[in-house]
């Protein structure tokens, strides 16, 4: 017990000292996950958006697979981008592996059905009356469907909130593509992991204590936006 | 000059016909009021009247034009005729904005978006709420506005389902106010859907009745659901309820058991001074409930188990003196009794 107490008081110390070490992991770890969550929310609001105002045959099976996506392991995703951007793979030349771009390019599969999903779920809450009610006032089919986007956007602000919760805490991808290199692609949860295989607690803890300070602002953010949703 | 005129109408969903109207014309400048039970299909006609949806077949003219279901000549319909919904909707914004939706896609300059917008509150009395939440607004003030933003675009048709069956008293006579001084000063023509009998000839130049969506004869009241019975001489009878059965005369033979729909004419209709026991002319007791003037006819409501209406000349009204209160019999004779579908 006096280990972790110790460990807890030095994490501590060294969150509030703004150690460098730390701050440049935490900086990485910001960059790359606002740079996937951005990416992804531009291909997946459009994606989820389609999918939930459209009909057409085959969409459930589309909501079906995108729902499976959700649950998809990270070191699935780590294994497939690597199998293309290793020196072997068709992008090999692109030089992407061990970069935080191919990091980044994980993160984006991982997080698109994610994106995706809870915009379909925000878009299909929205009451039929609204879309109905544009049209009625003279709305084209653009502007009717800027109407329901405008309806949903607290539910699909909540979609790219979870999304960036769900890739700020992520280490398979991390790690497999990253390649964990000091100040370049050491994020705070494959830092977290080698100091771990280190035995030395302080700095993992730190990161620890940051990365749940994160995790609950951005549920505090999802929150307020899933609440807002709901008007 | 007529402002639609619909010709052999259908509308189906999922293999089940909601409207069927083989002939309905609807004419310029007027109020039209559409009743029927639920499920007449009433939403159905003014989502059609409206362009929101296209029907199954048939034809329609809007001003003596053939409409085409397409998507472009829709809109373009749509922007001349405006429905507002039973529970209306209004965006998540102020209710200013609400009212400025209709009028920048209309490309209305910002200067005379604001005139239009405060006069259309003006007229439903809700000039103060312009900055208000709109999601915050009561159902009768959510009402009141929805009409006034309907109202900012200066429609040829205003199309209204049930405009006052889920707001109170006040609202309600505001509403109906609204819409007589819509229609006499804007000169656009109304149709609007309600339940309440009272208020469609209160305020309507003409009633529509629809009944599984189909016209039925328009003025007639009193619709129930009945079962083809046979009484004790075997004669056919209509019942209404464990209480109320109605003799129809020997028209024809009819499948026992059928549920049908009938309407009976409250203008044919009579009072009689005393209980007689002859069942072949259906004399009914009741207790009166209601009673009121209404274009010239008296209309007294009585419930007899069921809610019957009874339309008489005021001389007759006179002739007998009735109170609310008071118990009356009446005979309902076979030719009042009409089945609608």
């Amino acid at each position: 017990m006096d280990f972790f107490i110790d460990s807890f008081a030095s994490a501590l110390l060294l969150v509030l000292s703004l150690d460098p070490e730390m701050i440049s992991i935490v900086g990485v770890s910001i960059r790359v996950s606002i740079s996937s969550t951005l990416i992804a929310g531009l291909f997946g609001v459009p994606m989820g958006f389609v999918i939930a105002f459209g009909e057409w045959p085959g969409k459930p099976m589309v909501i079906t697979i995108l729902n499976t996506l959700l649950a998809l392991p990270t070191v699935v995703i780590g294994l497939f981008v690597y199998a293309f951007i290793s020196r072997r793979g068709i992008f090999g030349p692109f030089d992407l592996l061990y970069t935080q771009g191919a990091i980044v390019l994980g993160q984006v599969i991982l997080i698109i059905p994610v994106v995706t999903a809870f915009t379909v779920a925000a878009i299909s809450r929205i009451d039929e009356r609204y879309r109905r009610t544009a049209m009625t006032l003279g709305a084209n089919r653009i502007q009717t469907a800027w109407v329901v986007f405008r309806e949903a956007r607290f539910g699909i602000m909540a979609a790219i909130v979870a999304a960036f919760g769900r890739v700020i805490s992520e280490v398979g991808i991390s790690m497999m593509l990253g390649g964990n290199i000091k100040g370049f692609t050491r994020t705070m949860t494959t830092a977290m992991a080698l100091e771990y295989d280190k035995g030395s607690f302080t700095l993992a803890v730190a990161l620890g204590i940051i990365l749940l300070g994160l995790s609950f602002g951005m549920n505090l953010l999802f929150h307020f936006f899933q609440g807002r949703s709901r008007i | 000059m007529m402002i639609y005129e619909l010709t052999e109408l259908t509308k189906i969903y999922d293999n089940r016909t909601v409207l069927d109207l083989p002939c309905l014309a609807i004419e310029e400048n007027r109020i039209y009021a559409l009743l029927g039970p639920n499920g007449a299909g009433k939403t159905t006609l003014l989502n059609i009247l409206g362009f929101l949806d296209a029907p199954t077949s048939g034809a329609m003219q809007y001003r003596s034009r053939p409409v085409g279901f397409t998507e472009k000549t829709l809109q373009a319909l749509r922007r001349k005729v405006v429905v507002v919904h039973q529970h209306p909707i209004l965006f998540t914004t102020s209710v200013f904005k609400n009212l400025e939706f209709g009028l920048k896609i209309r490309k209305i300059s910002p200067q005379n978006r604001t005139r239009i917008i405060e006069e259309a509150l003006d007229m439903v009395g809700m000039r103060n709420f312009a900055s208000a939440r709109a999601h915050r607004l009561s159902g009768g003030e959510t009402q009141r506005v929805a009409l006034a933003r309907a109202l900012a675009l200066s429609p040829e048709v205003f199309l209204c389902d049930e405009p006052t069956a889920s707001v109170d008293a006040e609202n309600q006579a505001i509403i109906i106010n609204l819409l007589r001084q819509i229609n006499v000063e804007k000169k656009i023509s109304i149709v609007f859907t309600t339940h309440d009998r009272t208020q469609a000839a209160g305020i309507a130049h003409q009633t529509l009745v629809l009944d599984h969506g189909k016209l039925v004869r328009a003025g007639y009241e009193n619709i129930f659901s009945a079962v083809i019975d046979q009484d004790c001489r075997g004669k056919c009878v209509y019942t209404l309820s464990p209480n109320v059965s109605l003799f129809v005369g020997t028209q024809g033979a009819k499948p026992k058991d059928r549920r049908i729909r009938i309407s009976i004419d409250p203008n044919k209709i009579k009072f009689c001074p005393e209980t007689r026991q002859e069942s072949g002319n259906n004399f009914l007791q009741g207790t009166i409930r209601q009673v009121m003037s209404e274009n010239g006819y008296i209309r007294v409501l009585i419930d007899s188990g069921i809610w019957v209406t009874v339309m008489i000349s005021p001389g007759e009204y006179r002739q007998h003196g009735f109170l609310v209160g008071d118990t009356v019999q009446y005979t309902i004779p076979p030719e009042a009794i009409h089945t609608t579908v």
